[in-house]
């Protein structure tokens, strides 16, 4: 298989995992987001939350790094700032949820 | 060799029409919400540094600019899911006649702005 054939049938899959937990996250995140310190720990310490936001942030990171990466192939034209960028956004795209959902996992 | 690869065509050649003003949006939107999920992970990490240290964040929030925040979002996540839905039936083989495109672009932006007050109100009866 050809690796863009790859890279938009893997896009295509985590849009399809990501629209369900974005809706799940959103009406969660408008239910919690103005609320004290002790509630908002106490929702982010429930085992279900942990593993749904977990969950949507794996898949939001993935999707939105392969979307970009797209965009840079179509307006970036200079091959070597468009791999570095790619390569940055990677890991960005790798590191950001991993802290985040290793926070979310220290939380008490 | 590379440098004469073709590239996307400016957006200045075409002359605007529904699709191309949704597939634009689309992808600002994709764009605007990975900056706001980027900043829900900080606000995320900052729980970390405890009750005290939080309480400016808690000011923001439960202020009108907080409230004005989350319903931009709400519209943001909105608009992308049912945008992308678009694009999957799309995938699917189907609503590539000019007449069913416009009416899903319609269904695409009526529909988050209908999911918005519903994401909302869900969202306020939930606690």
């Amino acid at each position: 298989m050809h690796h863009s054939t790859k890279k938009w049938i893997i896009i295509k899959c985590s849009s399809v995992i990501l629209i369900p937990l974005m809706l799940w996250f959103i009406i969660n995140l408008t239910s919690i987001y103005d609320k004290d310190y002790v509630e908002l720990v106490n929702f982010f310490s429930k085992t279900s939350a942990r593993i749904l936001y977990s969950l949507f942030l794996i898949a939001a990171f993935s999707f939105f790094s392969l979307t970009i990466s797209e965009v840079f192939e179509d307006y970036i034209n200079n091959e070597k700032i468009k791999n570095v960028a790619t390569k940055l956004l990677y890991v960005f795209a790798i590191v950001m949820p991993l802290i985040t959902i290793l926070s979310i996992f220290s939380l008490n | 060799m590379y440098e004469k690869n073709p590239l996307s065509p400016h957006l200045q050649i075409y002359r605007w029409h529904l699709s191309m003003i949704l597939s634009i949006t689309h992808r600002i939107i994709g764009v605007v919400n990975i900056v706001a999920v980027v900043l829900i992970c900080l606000w995320t990490i900052s729980l970390l540094f405890g009750e005290e240290n939080y309480e400016t964040i808690k000011i923001l929030f439960q202020s009108f600019f907080g409230k004005l925040l989350i319903i931009s979002l709400s519209w943001s996540f909105s608009f992308h899911m049912l945008s992308e839905i678009r694009h999957l039936i799309w995938d699917l083989g189907y609503g590539f006649d000019l007449k069913i495109s416009k009416i899903t672009g319609v269904i695409t932006i009526i529909g988050s702005l209908v999911l918005t007050i519903l994401i909302y109100l869900l969202g306020k009866n939930l606690t």
